[in-house]
């Protein structure tokens, strides 16, 4: 398997805090690869500097065997990246559709003057657009709310909508935050499937921040655990749950059974 | 103090001070002026032995007494709605709104006679506005007056909120209009003839129609007037680009304006330079240099968060006037006298000289505008624009190049504005700084944001309620702006979507019919409980 | 490896920044070309000049650092603009207007001067009674101001109540234009402090007078200065303050009243703006209804300067405002016609090289 995404020595400081420090991480092709780590851990801000809102200090990011340092956010969705939020950010004053045909810009061509003259090119694009678009509503189950407005929708179906919103930009990687914040067990055992369903299906390769273990011990195919900012360990799940320095990381010395325990009714 | 009687105190305050405020600025005047040409009666006639003057302020007064009382007397969810409550109440929010009014009578009323010219401080008020005030009495009898006065007006308010406002008839009656304004709309041959796609033909057709011919009937002065509301049509449509729709709050948007302006004054007219190019030439180039504005004062600023924007577009529109009428420019650009016999479009060898012909063109442009504006909206540049409206970020991160996409919103609503201010000059057969005042970018916002952001039906009748109404009520002029200011916050609070809020275009369901396909929410509500 | 970083980031250098780099060199270049033509080539200045420059610029900066700092408090609190403030300032100084023509109509005649009134025979009392109505009308404008049209806003979208805050703007202004009349008014002090008037220092070959307008205006300035800034730093209120722009939610657990502390915070930035609206009337001498509007844009300049939210940062940037209009149009080569557009030039470049202002720190974008 090749590696799509590699990392090396990545590091991103904000005054005095390292919250990145010199992370080195290789996420295999159409693999199920976790990050977790405690609050405060750098998480989300190694998410930043993948998807380019942040520029790191050092290192580098290899994405499809190319660098991503230096592009702007909306050039490296056009490389194939794609993201959902930890907090759901949709565009809440659009309908669910519309939602996912912006999601849709970077595969689109048309412009301003295309626009203005309802070129047959331009409506071409629209149809197909519009079509692709109702078809992921079906794929994530919304089909029938695509008129909604996303604001409207029910928290479930804003965190799937937020997925097809990033799958309609035809990513090679998805990156989910939190998939399953704020869910019920029986919601995040749903969302466990769907997950799986995006790689197997669709050949994405999926990069996932989560805190509940349940979740990442059982869908993930690679853990990497961060630690203020530095990576303390990384493994198959098994791995992960017998590491002492995970364990310490999360719950502090001594208290490696208490994870120990969770874990294992997880699996 | 029990509940409903504070309540009813705070509103007889609340009113007292509005009303002192209008008297101030002698808005109950102007009111009774204005009762007096609703009600067509002469100035001279004399009515229960008050002038028409007199008794068409207590009519305005009474009502506002009234309102106090029937707000006074109001219920609330722990107040009790009977008949003693509501009389006390609205006796009480009566009798506080009449002491500060009565008060002000003697006031102003003794400063009166004591000779000091109060119309030197407060410039509305002449001798003559507090001797109508005071109903020609001395300034006691006045405040006694209007003691009593307004505490029976707050009784009467509190019956008519108890009688009519929160009556149970009335909700019936709604209920029933309601009813059948449904059973009318949704009637199977309304629903038929509405789906028809020949209606929408015909319905343009006529509305067409009734534009070529209405110039031709109203007159100069409406002509003049219907030709303004366009102009600020044309405006509000770019505007509402840049801030309806992509989001950008620009408070310089009569820069653009002025350049559209300039550029046909400067190009047109025989002085400063002389060129006397033609309209149609000019009309272009105008546009093109708006919008090339645009651009170069997007490139800087539009890295600017939300609020910084707001300010430095302001100082730019200032710039741009400032610079219009210095000593520096003024060989170039007429300085602060302006360009005068600005040069109008021939057509055919047959020059527009005419309001009628003005109105016609201005149309055009607004159905062009209109057609711009509606084309973008439901395109991918137009969804780009809402998604940076509602998050920069996620748009970004959608893939959206934010700086492409603010720019062009920009250059499209300067190009609007420019169409709009070579409209204006060549029309007006002159510009000047004073033409692109702040006030120009203030009255578009306000129309925009009145009308609803993002909204085309929204902007055009926000531009006939600001522009339209004003010279309707031609009295109240001089509290059009006071009354900007106030709808603006008004709107804010109450309705911030605007009077006709945009609506999203059904695009999942646009080719199935609704009834045979309901929404599938048993699925979507499966999984929704958020913690 | 060296060698290696530069070549990326000259990759990374954007068409932004080589535009940034070459109006700032441009800009610059201009500055140093006058600087030598003005002071060395061809000085039509000499140092008493220049240093009647220096003070009428330093008395305006204390006068926009204050209304600068009620911007710069409420943007700390609330992250939205008050565009009504120069409104506010307005008001107040309507406020000393009046109390000044209030006390000139009160005759005390003495034997040396049968027309002496008690505005000029009490002048301390007079100033004090104009600065305290001043600043309570502020303060009230301010409070009302907040609790109309901005507190049933909290929770809307950013535009909102920027809107609002317009719209109050023009009611304001407009209220103030039907109430007072559209004429400009002349500011009537005591006769102590007729404008004009001040202690002469021999400067060079002429001389240079210090007003005593501009001395008051410039000390008492600085007293508010400092007491505001003790008042931040100290005081169980200030503290609450700066606990409500950390956190609201986490400041309303805490037990602080954010409401209450939102309006204290109105008040505060009322008086403020109230204060140096009359020392505009007493050292400028002129108050109508648009009074307030440029001052108000320029200090919102100059708290912008100074990094919005940052107290200390808006007097500096209020202060370096006022000396930039007073010496910036004679360095420029332009008339004091176009001050104005040198403040927003100003205002256009700042924000242009640093969005967050001079002495702002660089947000990071809140968790993206």
């Amino acid at each position: 398997m090749s590696i799509v995404l590699e990392t090396r020595k990545l590091t991103k400081q904000f005054g005095g805090l390292t919250a990145v420090n010199s992370v080195d991480l290789a996420v295999p092709e159409k693999s199920i690869f976790s990050v977790i780590g405690p609050n405060g851990a750098g998480k989300t801000t190694f998410y930043n500097c993948i998807t380019g809102f942040y520029s790191p200090d050092a290192g580098e990011i290899i994405f499809d065997g190319k660098s991503l340092l230096g592009l702007t956010p909306d050039k490296i969705t056009y490389r194939g990246i794609a993201r959902t939020y930890q907090n759901i950010r949709l565009f809440s004053n659009m309908t669910a559709i519309e939602n996912i045909m912006v999601g849709f810009h970077s595969q689109m061509h048309s412009n301003l003057a295309e626009a203005i003259l309802h070129t047959p090119r331009l409506k071409r694009e629209e149809k197909e657009a519009l079509e692709e678009g109702r078809r992921l509503l079906q794929f994530v189950g919304l089909s029938g709310l695509g008129d909604h407005l996303a604001r409207n929708l029910p928290y479930g179906a804003q965190r799937r909508l937020e997925v097809a919103r990033a799958l309609a930009s035809n990513p090679k990687l998805l990156l989910l935050d939190e998939p399953t914040a704020g869910m019920n067990p029986h919601e995040s055992s749903d969302m466990m499937h769907f997950i799986r369903q995006l790689r197997d299906e669709l050949g994405i390769t999926i990069l996932m921040i989560e805190h509940d273990m349940r979740v990442v011990m059982g869908v993930s195919e690679q853990i990497a655990v961060l630690d203020y900012g530095s990576k303390i360990a990384e493994g198959t799940p098994l791995e992960i749950q017998g590491n002492p320095m995970v364990i310490e990381a999360y719950l502090g010395r001594g208290a490696a059974s208490g994870l120990q325990n969770i874990a294992e009714k997880s699996v | 103090m029990k509940a409903y009687l504070k309540n009813a105190a705070t509103a007889g305050i609340i009113f007292g001070i509005i009303t002192t405020f209008l008297f101030l600025i002698n808005f109950i005047g102007t009111a009774a002026d204005l009762i007096g040409d609703i009600t067509k009666s002469r100035p001279g006639s004399s009515i229960l032995g008050l002038s028409a003057v007199m008794f068409n302020q207590l009519i305005f007064l009474g009502l506002i007494g009234i309102w106090a009382g029937a707000r006074g007397s109001r219920k609330d969810s722990r107040l009790e709605d009977t008949w003693k409550h509501v009389l006390i109440g609205g006796a009480l929010a009566g009798a506080v709104h009449g002491l500060i009014a009565g008060s002000l009578a003697f006031l102003v009323g003794s400063l009166n006679t004591a000779g000091v010219k109060i119309n030197e401080y407060l410039s509305q008020i002449l001798p003559e506005v507090i001797r109508i005030f005071l109903l020609n009495k001395t300034p006691l009898q006045g405040a006694l007056f209007y003691l009593v006065f307004m505490t029976l007006m707050g009784m009467l308010g509190g019956l008519f909120g108890r009688g009519v406002l929160r009556s149970t008839w009335r909700k019936n009656i709604g209920a029933r209009r309601k009813e059948l304004w449904n059973s009318l709309t949704h009637h199977e041959k309304v629903l038929k003839i509405r789906a028809n796609p020949l209606t929408r033909y015909v319905v343009y057709g006529l509305l067409l129609l009734f534009v070529f011919l209405m110039p031709l009937q109203i007159g100069q002065y409406w002509n003049y007037t219907v030709g303004t509301i366009g102009i600020y049509v044309l405006l509000g449509l770019g505007l509402n680009i840049v801030v309806g729709m992509a989001g950008l709050l620009d408070l310089g948007y009569v820069a653009f304006f002025a350049i559209g302006a300039y550029s046909v004054a400067l190009l047109t007219a025989p002085t400063p330079h002389n060129l006397q190019w033609s309209f149609w030439l000019v009309l272009p180039i105008g546009i093109i240099l708006a919008s090339l504005t645009g651009i170069l004062l997007g490139i800087p600023v539009l890295r600017m968060r939300g609020d910084y924007l707001a300010i430095v577009t302001l100082g730019f529109g200032e710039i741009i006037r400032i610079l219009s009428k210095s000593v520096l420019l003024t060989p170039f650009s007429g300085g602060p006298k302006g360009v005068f016999n600005v040069g109008a479009p021939t057509l055919f060898g047959k020059p527009f000289n005419s309001d009628v012909n003005f109105v016609w063109l201005i149309t055009l442009g607004c159905l062009l505008v209109i057609f711009v504006t509606n084309r973008l909206q439901n395109s991918r540049v137009g969804r780009a624009w809402e998604a940076m409206r509602e998050d920069e970020t996620v748009a970004q991160a959608m893939g959206i190049n934010t700086l492409t996409h603010k720019l062009m919103a920009f250059a499209i609503g300067a190009a609007f504005a420019g169409l709009g201010g070579i409209l204006f000059a060549s029309r007006n057969q002159f510009t000047g700084p004073e033409d692109h005042s702040l006030m120009v970018s203030i009255n578009v916002l306000s129309l925009v944001i009145v009308g609803g952001m993002g909204s085309i039906p929204g902007v055009i009748a926000g531009a006939f309620v600001l522009k339209g109404l004003p010279e309707i009520l031609r009295q109240l002029e001089n509290y059009r702006v006071l009354f900007f200011g106030v709808l603006l916050v008004v709107m804010m609070v109450i309705r911030p979507e605007g009077l006709i809020p945009g609506s999203r275009q059904k695009l999942e369901l646009q080719h199935t019919d609704k009834s045979q396909a309901p929404p599938d929410t048993a699925d979507a509500s499966e999984g929704s409980s958020p913690s | 490896m060296g060698i290696h970083n530069a070549v990326k980031n000259i990759k990374s250098i954007s068409a932004y920044q080589v535009i940034q780099f070459v109006i700032g060199a441009l800009f610059i270049g201009y500055i140093l070309w006058r600087l030598n033509e003005i002071l060395r080539v061809n000085p039509i200045y000499g140092p008493d000049t220049w240093m009647r420059f220096a003070i009428a610029g330093l008395i305006l900066g204390s006068v926009y650092a204050l209304i600068a700092i009620g911007y710069t408090l409420v943007y700390g609190i609330l992250f939205m603009i008050n565009f009504a403030h120069g409104e506010i300032m307005m008001i107040g100084a309507f406020g000393g207007y009046f109390v000044f023509e209030a006390l000139n109509a009160i005759p005390t005649p003495t034997a040396a001067d049968p027309e002496l009134t008690f505005l000029s025979a009490q002048p301390v009392i007079s100033v004090l009674l104009a600065f305290i109505v001043g600043m309570s009308v502020s303060a009230l404008s301010g409070y009302f101001l907040e609790k109309i049209a901005y507190r049933p806003l909290r929770s809307a979208p950013r535009l909102v109540p920027l809107i609002s805050a317009i719209g109050a703007s023009i009611f304001l202004q407009n209220a103030g234009q039907l109430l007072f009349g559209a004429q400009r008014r002349d500011y009537l002090n005591p006769e102590v402090l007729t404008r004009g008037n001040g202690w002469e220092f021999p400067v060079g070959e002429g001389t240079v007078i210090l007003p005593y307008t501009g001395a008051l205006t410039f000390v008492l300035s600085f007293l508010i200065l400092i007491g505001l800034f003790t008042l931040v730093q100290r005081t169980r209120l200030g503290r609450a303050m700066r606990a409500v722009a950390e956190n609201k939610p986490v400041a309303a657990l805490m037990g602080v009243d954010v409401d209450g502390v939102i309006s204290r915070t109105f008040i505060i930035s009322g008086a403020m703006a109230g204060a140096a609206g009359v020392m505009w009337g007493i050292h400028l001498g002129l108050v109508y209804y648009f009074v307030g509007f440029i001052p108000g844009i320029k200090a919102f300049t100059a708290a912008v300067l100074g990094g919005i939210g940052n107290i200390p940062g808006a007097m500096l940037g209020g202060f370096f405002l006022g000396i930039v209009e007073a010496i910036g149009p004679p360095i420029l080569g332009l008339s004091f016609q176009l001050k104005d557009v040198i403040a927003f030039g100003i205002l256009v470049l700042v924000l242009i090289f640093r969005p967050t202002g001079i002495m702002g720190e660089v947000l990071t974008e809140e968790k993206v």
